[in-house]
């Protein structure tokens, strides 16, 4: 079985976590996202293993660690659908991205699809699919879209 | 001849001998077969000195299921031919097995003995870590446990080896865990990108890291390992650089490309006994070391053993004394317990029950292992009333004592002398409800032996007898006519008697 290091990003509090909690192998505690500042689970989608690294949400105050992007072969790139300011940031979090480690396989989800206040533009979906990305909307909470995303990003691997 | 013919003979010469013996070579059989055999084992001799596989990649399928035929179809022959070169391996396996299971026995009989293993059996109790690892741990001076072979950029682990595959957890999760922390310290701690984390320490376990360019190995130690093992990690991923370094630099998440990378990493599963422990397990002067704690141990074992085998007997003993007394009536016991030597009993009992030393007897109990402190008590248990009944009322021929519905009866044919001296006692003993004397009666006997003395014949002619039931008793009844005289002296004889009643009238 093939093995593929992917890395969840996106800002502070999107919901990278909790998308992933359900569906993946949970190895280590919650704690290593606020000390070390990434959680690693591991998970078998189809014929590959996917060993998943949750890197800590970007802030104000903390950018995203880029150096724990080495590796990847793809990037699930998480924003939160009810705050406008992360589905805008994810660009910029591409940037780092594909500074880093190139332009590699990758997929959007637009989380906490459950909401009533969601607040997503057509256009920036649009743009988004036009840079060859798939686009989900998912739910953590009902679990909608979860293992359609990483089927999605393991297809593109 | 025509001139076709004449002008091959011309071009050709004998070669058509020649040729014509050819054929007959090629399609006779035979002769072909003869040809291969003449040139077979020498082609076959220069092909294996050529060095060159071919041939033994194309004969090793036919002559492993030629073998395998031969094998099936004369198992027999095939096993006398191994025998010689089996046995004597298969002999020196078990010699080595046995020889390694007396070893096992004889430290876990050490270590079951002394102090430190009674220690570590508590330890294990408290701790639930079997007993068999905390000793492992306390005799090891150190012990490489897992080695993971981790690819440098993605942080996966492509092969790891492990000494002890009990709670391992996602090897994968690990090789990335320990990559993320690496890059976490590099860049919180270190200057530049040269600096990388070598050594880790939690608790007794150390982990260690040999850093290559694409890969790194670390290797989880348990206990104080010597810094040459260090080396030895260097040295492993080297192994490993030059057999695979392609395959680390084209590593894509694959890891087939790494087959046989395991073997490099085993190698670096060492585990070194401190030296007292390694000293008792193959020296012979260190054995001699080992029997006094061995036969402390064992003392201990045999007191343990021999003070649990009395506390056996004397409760085997109480639980006896206790039984017995229990079915013995007249006695009721309150407490056993053993007191300097002997068994004492405590309780209540009746002055006529007899205790069962001779059952006890057979039992091992004598009545020198007894001592009773009874407070005298009256029984009214059946049992004892009937023995204090027969002793008391010393029973004539034809009275008879038994216990029916639960009640004592005193029944049968009393001589009427017998019924006269016992009269008081045995109306009270019915008054009182303690005995039933509704079938006693004066036996005809007695009470004619008595007439006949006092009266003539004729006379005792006109008189009747015969068993009347008089309030709930049995009496005898006198009964007839006779001369007025007569009849006063017999009214007189029985006057008072309750057992004989006289209802004879005057003629």
């Amino acid at each position: 079985m093939k093995k593929k290091k992917i890395c969840m990003v996106g800002d502070f509090s999107v919901g990278k976590t909790s998308l992933t909690q359900k569906f993946v192998n949970n190895v280590f505690s919650d704690k290593y996202l606020t000390t070390v500042g990434v959680k690693i689970d591991t998970v078998e989608v189809m014929d590959t293993k996917l060993v998943v690294w949750d890197v800590a949400g970007r802030d104000s105050l903390s950018p995203i660690n880029a150096s724990y992007l080495v590796g990847a072969a793809g990037v699930i790139l998480v924003a939160d659908g009810t705050r406008k300011s992360t589905v805008e940031g994810l660009h910029e979090i591409w940037d780092t991205v594909a500074g880093r480690i190139g332009e590699v396989p990758c997929v959007v989800a637009l989380n906490k699809a459950d909401l009533d206040d969601w607040n997503v533009d057509e256009g920036k979906i649009n743009d988004f699919k036009n840079r060859g990305w798939s686009v989900f909307e998912s739910s953590a909470k009902d679990g909608i879209a979860v293992e359609a995303l990483f089927n999605a990003l393991v297809e593109k691997l | 001849m025509n001139q076709l013919d004449e002008l091959r003979d011309i071009i050709v010469g004998d070669s058509s001998e020649q040729l014509a013996e050819l054929k007959e070579r090629i399609e006779n059989v035979e002769q072909r077969t003869s040809d291969v055999a003449e040139v077979l084992s020498p082609a076959i001799d220069k092909e294996v000195r050529s060095g060159n596989p071919t041939l033994a990649i194309a004969l090793q399928k036919p002559v492993s299921l030629g073998l395998k035929r031969a094998i099936r179809s004369e198992p027999e022959e095939y096993a006398e031919i191994l025998y010689p070169v089996m046995a004597p391996s298969i002999r020196r396996a078990i010699a080595q097995a046995i020889s390694s299971m007396m070893v096992t026995i004889n430290r876990t009989i050490e270590s079951a003995t002394t102090v430190q293993g009674l220690s570590l059996r508590y330890q294990s109790l408290r701790s639930g870590i079997p007993y068999g690892e905390l000793a492992l741990r306390k005799s090891l001076l150190y012990r490489v446990e897992h080695v993971y072979l981790i690819h440098r950029d993605t942080g996966m682990a492509i092969e790891s080896v492990h000494g002890d595959d009990k709670n391992l957890l996602d090897t994968d999760a690990i090789g990335a865990m320990f990559s993320a922390i690496q890059s976490f310290v590099q860049e919180s701690f270190s200057q530049d990108d040269s600096g990388r984390l070598t050594d880790l320490k939690v608790g007794d376990q150390n982990v260690w890291v040999a850093h290559g360019p694409k890969a790194m190995l670390a290797c989880v130690i348990r206990g104080e390992a010597p810094v040459s093992l260090k080396r030895e990690l260097y040295d492993t991923l080297d192994a490993v650089r030059t057999g695979f370094g392609n395959a680390i630099v084209d590593f894509d998440g694959d890891c087939s490309a790494f087959d046989g990378v395991d073997e490099l990493l085993q190698p670096l599963l060492l585990s070194e006994l401190k030296d007292n422990l390694t000293a008792n397990s193959k020296g012979s002067s260190s054995k001699n070391q080992s029997w006094g704690p061995l036969i402390l141990g064992f003392f201990c074992l045999a007191m343990a053993l021999y003070f649990a085998f009395q506390f056996f007997i004397n409760s085997s003993k109480v639980s006896t004394v206790e039984h017995f007394l229990r079915e013995t009536p007249g006695v009721a016991t309150t407490a056993l317990y053993w007191s300097d030597g002997k068994l004492v009993v405590e309780g209540l009992q009746d002055p006529d029950a007899v205790i069962p030393y001779e059952t006890l007897k057979s039992y091992d109990i004598h009545q020198e292992d007894l001592e009773f402190n009874m407070i005298p008590f009256r029984s009214l248990e059946l049992d004892m009333e009937l023995q204090r009944f027969r002793t008391e009322l010393s029973l004539p021929r034809g009275v008879y004592l038994s216990v029916r519905n639960n009640k004592i009866e005193l029944y049968g044919k009393s001589p009427l002398r017998w019924l006269l001296e016992n009269d008081v006692r045995i109306r009270q003993l019915a008054a009182d409800r303690r005995l039933s004397i509704a079938e006693l009666s004066p036996s005809l006997v007695s009470v004619s032996d008595i007439l006949i003395s006092s009266f003539p014949r004729d006379i005792l002619r006109t008189l009747s007898m015969s068993e009347v039931v008089r309030d709930e008793r049995t009496v005898l009844e006198i009964g007839g006519q006779m001369d007025a005289v007569n009849l006063a002296l017999l009214q007189a004889m029985f006057a008072g008697n309750r057992w004989v009643m006289v209802t004879a009238s005057a003629r």
